[in-house]
């Protein structure tokens, strides 16, 4: 059933009989809408109530933490040991109330977020009751493990967000305590499970997108952890691979859809400018691939193997979400499968020999220019001001870091700086008045 | 009602209670039953973001005197089992370690951190003497308005007298009961610091 707010409800049932009166809709016609919007939909929660229900219980359980923090001298052990069982009983009574009532996303949410949090005070507290050691990664690990099954049973967003978050914080503290992190793939196996049904279910409800999002992102921060570094420069690839996969997959499975409703294709459209803004520099280029294998005592001698097998599956994704999005009329999805390709080719330039720098940072100078001139046109053929801005703010950013890495003088400069801002502005004028003669008001 | 999903969040429930149970009785065991010794200290003071304010320790014997070759074979962060004996003095130190269990005496669950040098006052070279070990009670935590005060009266007390952990351990397993310097508890001197 089709969920319309109440607030759109009232509106059209004020809206229908000033239709009526004005003879553009009949009182059969009236009669059939106001019955459809009664029988066949359901009113939404308004999502005031659920940001809420998820604020305060992140403020609790947060508080909660905190006030464990301030260690109660005062208190003994055993009181101690019997406080930190207490937001643990109530986050389990909060959840066992949610799933057998069926609860709706407002108290699964709520209930999902304080149970997690609780999960991690009650272990904290009996912590600093025993003194216990600095094991940060044995604590993220069994905290993420611990409420990993309430991501399923709860349908809880905000307890996947926290699982993602603690997965993520073990993987950085893992790599530092014991010098690799190689365990986070099967950390991070349920989280892909769990995305793969809500997309199966519904690929357009919001937590649905949350997750994608959250998933993408917490993929992003940890490659770089995870990642072993015996092969210098892999990362490049695989960052490649990662972010064209993602554009690619946003564009086939959410379609024209854009900003936070197609959170794959903004993660890439974001991500992939900032990294090939990063290749416009020649020294990420220098001493890279299999020539400069890394050994020593932080270094695992399987770490190539690793690195090699995540850029290989990282690779496969990319080349199964290129098949099926790639149109040859489409720019957009001819430029995000390019980016891989003109990475691969630098890896191997680079890996190659000395001398390939250069080149290599003038192909990401082109393709950024590239890129941004296609959001400048895209933008103006779609009367789109996000993509008009996103294509001037990437052309802007290369002309005048390459500017500055030109020896102009400030008068040149300052120039410059005057023409591009005069650009931006003049620009989003027109396209701004462009915009509201095309608008239909209600 | 679902039946299947309320019973595996029961049992899921159950799980996160085990932990924390689990946790507390093996620590209430080690200072039950476990052999009291005194490590020299030398701490300062850091927060915890989800734990609090505490006094880190760092211990004058954190190190085991051994041949080279003998721990050329281990890998950084590789476990051992450090045998724990008393000095002259009443201060615990680490006499040796081994791959498994020591069978007799008292010994620590740690893990290999890299090689022991000491400067050679004949020769004026440094020279490898051992290996140092983790060291898996270096934290005591305290109320966050105590912490910093504790950590200034244990710095002060380090330089004119002895300042060290009572920490009991059992089969592997430390918990520290206390930490004294001028001879008092810290947790005692610092209220009384307070009050004055």
């Amino acid at each position: 059933m089709r969920k319309v707010s109440a607030k759109h409800l009232q509106w059209l049932e004020k809206e229908l009989p000033v239709l009526e009166s004005e003879g553009v809709i009949s009182p059969e016609v009236s009669v059939g809408i106001k019955s459809y919007y009664t029988e066949k939909t359901a009113s939404s929660v308004h999502w005031a109530i659920i940001a809420f229900a998820i604020l305060g219980s992140l403020l609790i359980g947060s508080g909660i933490i905190l006030l464990f923090a301030h260690n109660w001298d005062e208190l003994g052990r055993s009181a101690r040991a019997v406080l930190s069982f207490c937001p643990l009983m109530i986050g389990s009574v909060l959840s066992l109330i949610a799933l057998i009532k069926n609860g709706g996303t407002a108290l699964r949410e709520s209930a999902g977020i304080f149970h997690s949090l609780a999960v991690g005070a009650s272990i904290a507290l009996i912590g600093q009751t025993y003194h216990l050691p600095s094991d940060t990664p044995a604590f993220l690990l069994s905290w993420a493990l611990l409420i990993l099954p309430l991501v399923f049973l709860l349908r809880s967003t905000g307890a996947f967000l926290i699982y993602l978050g603690l997965a993520w914080g073990w993987s950085i503290a893992a790599q530092e305590t014991y010098g690799q992190a190689a365990g986070y793939w099967l950390l991070i196996l349920p989280a892909f499970g769990r995305l793969i049904m809500q997309i199966k279910n519904s690929r357009h409800a919001p937590d649905t997108l949350v997750s994608l999002f959250g998933l993408l992102i917490a993929l992003c921060m940890s490659l770089g952890f995870v990642f072993e570094r015996t092969v210098p420069g892999l990362w490049i690839v695989a960052y490649s691979a990662l972010l064209s996969a993602a554009g690619l997959f946003g564009i086939h499975y959410y379609r024209d859809r854009d900003s936070w409703s197609n959170p794959a294709k903004t993660f890439a459209l974001i991500g992939i400018p900032v990294l090939a803004y990063i290749f416009t520099w020649t020294y990420f280029w220098d001493d890279i691939g299999w020539g400069h294998f890394r050994l020593g005592w932080n270094y695992r001698p399987w770490g190539n193997w690793l690195d090699g097998g995540i850029t290989l599956a990282l690779l496969t994704g990319w080349v199964a979400a290129a098949v099926k999005a790639f149109r040859r009329n489409s720019m957009e999805t001819i430029l995000l499968s390019v980016f891989p390709i003109l990475s691969i080719s630098g890896f191997l330039l680079s890996s190659s020999g000395d001398g390939f720098e250069t080149l290599n940072a003038l192909i990401f100078n082109a393709f950024l220019l590239a890129f941004g001139i296609l959001y400048i046109v895209l933008g103006c053929r779609n009367t789109k001001l996000r993509q008009l801005n996103g294509g001037m703010a990437v052309l802007s950013v290369l002309l005048v870091t390459r500017f500055f890495d030109a020896e102009f003088g400030f008068m040149a400069k300052g120039i410059v700086f005057i023409a591009l801002g005069a650009i931006f502005l003049s620009v989003n004028l027109i396209m701004a008045r462009k915009k509201k003669q095309m608008e239909v008001l209600p | 009602m679902k039946k299947l999903p309320t019973l595996i969040l029961g049992a899921v429930i159950a799980a996160q209670l085990t932990v924390p149970v689990s946790m507390i009785r093996s620590r209430e065991l080690v200072l039950k039953n476990g052999e009291c010794f005194r490590f020299k200290t030398r701490p300062i003071d850091p927060a915890d973001p989800f734990q609090g304010r505490y006094v880190r320790l760092g211990f004058e014997s954190d190190h085991i005197l051994c041949e080279k070759q003998e721990s050329e074979n281990l890998d950084h962060k590789q476990k051992i089992y450090a045998t724990v004996e008393t000095d002259s003095e009443g201060f615990a130190y680490f006499s040796g370690w081994s791959l498994s269990p020591p069978e007799t005496g008292t010994y620590l669950e740690t893990r290999y951190r890299n090689i022991y040098s000491a400067r050679n006052p004949e020769t004026e070279k440094w020279e490898t003497k051992g290996i140092r070990i983790e060291i898996p009670f270096d934290r005591f935590y305290m109320d966050e308005t105590k912490a910093p005060r504790a950590e200034r009266i244990a710095r002060d007390a380090t330089r004119t007298t002895n300042c060290w952990a009572e920490v009991r351990i059992l089969e592997g397993k430390a918990v520290i009961e206390d930490v004294f310097a001028e001879g008092q508890s810290l947790r005692e001197l610092a209220a009384k610091k307070d009050k004055k």
